[in-house]
């Protein structure tokens, strides 16, 4: 029955993305979302995606809905300065322990036609990188926004790369 | 949805360690205490309404016209890197 087990985490998947195409991954490439995320709560199961041409963006692509993808950000690629003091909460609730545990990535709005940009340095998303667990954290330093403007020139938005 | 009415300095328990207090009210305005463990994300709602509204925009489904009609592009797993914290300035 073990065996069993195994085989299910290591069964090549493939899934058809409206936005990315095909995908072919692994269970154990899921990344899960035990609390899901602010506005979608019930989705649970993501994978990360990079794009050729978007550098600067991953894309957390939902697995249950596969009309749902977030494109994520490094927010120190932006601001060198953030500091992300993880809440007990956190830390607790996705068991990490040391600093090279987990990662930190922020959700990233792209505005019509790609001329604003902002990107949620208040409550970044954390993955633990040793079990694949992750949530989308408020920080309790109120002075970081939900949507902070992105400099245009520091990034190519998304949607403009993929146009070119 | 429950409704209790409770006075200055009365309080309510939320399961068994949530414990939420009316500290000052003033006119409009109610101050709360809450004694939560902390392990517990206290927020105002705001905060939370303004993160989902965030996340339901960068998600590309505020406009119902933001149908992905582009092609797809060939994407492949990102690999995630851990970050210890903010970049050392030189």
């Amino acid at each position: 029955m073990m065996e069993t087990a195994l085989d299910t985490r290591q069964e090549t998947r493939t899934i058809d993305f409206p936005r990315f195409g095909l995908c072919t991954y692994t269970e154990s490439e899921v990344i899960s979302f035990p609390w899901g995320l602010p506005a979608f709560p019930q989705l649970r199961g993501f994978l990360v995606l990079s794009v050729p041409g978007q550098e600067g963006f991953i894309w957390l692509q939902s697995l249950d809905d596969v009309k749902v993808a977030l494109p994520l950000s490094d927010p120190w690629s932006l601001f060198d300065d953030y500091e992300a003091q993880l809440p007990q909460y956190a830390r607790q609730s996705l068991g990490i322990e040391a600093a090279d545990d987990f990662c930190i990535m922020c959700v990233c709005v792209v505005g019509k036609g790609a001329a604003e940009m902002s990107i949620n340095l208040l409550a970044p998303v954390v993955i633990n990188l040793k079990t694949r667990m992750g949530r989308q954290i408020t920080l309790e330093n109120q002075a970081y926004s939900v949507r902070t403007p992105i400099p245009r020139k520091a990034a190519a938005s998304p949607e403009q790369v993929a146009q070119t | 949805m429950l409704v209790l009415s409770r006075k200055l300095n009365q309080a309510i328990m939320v399961g068994d360690n949530v414990r939420i207090v009316v500290v000052a009210v003033d006119r409009d305005q109610v101050k709360l205490g809450i004694d939560a463990p902390r392990e517990i994300p206290v927020h105002r709602s705001e905060v939370f309404e303004e993160i989902q509204r965030a996340n339901r925009q960068a998600a590309g489904l505020a406009d119902a016209e933001a149908a992905p009609a582009r092609p797809a592009a060939p994407s492949t797993l990102a690999t995630l890197t851990a970050r210890k914290g903010p970049k050392k300035k030189t």
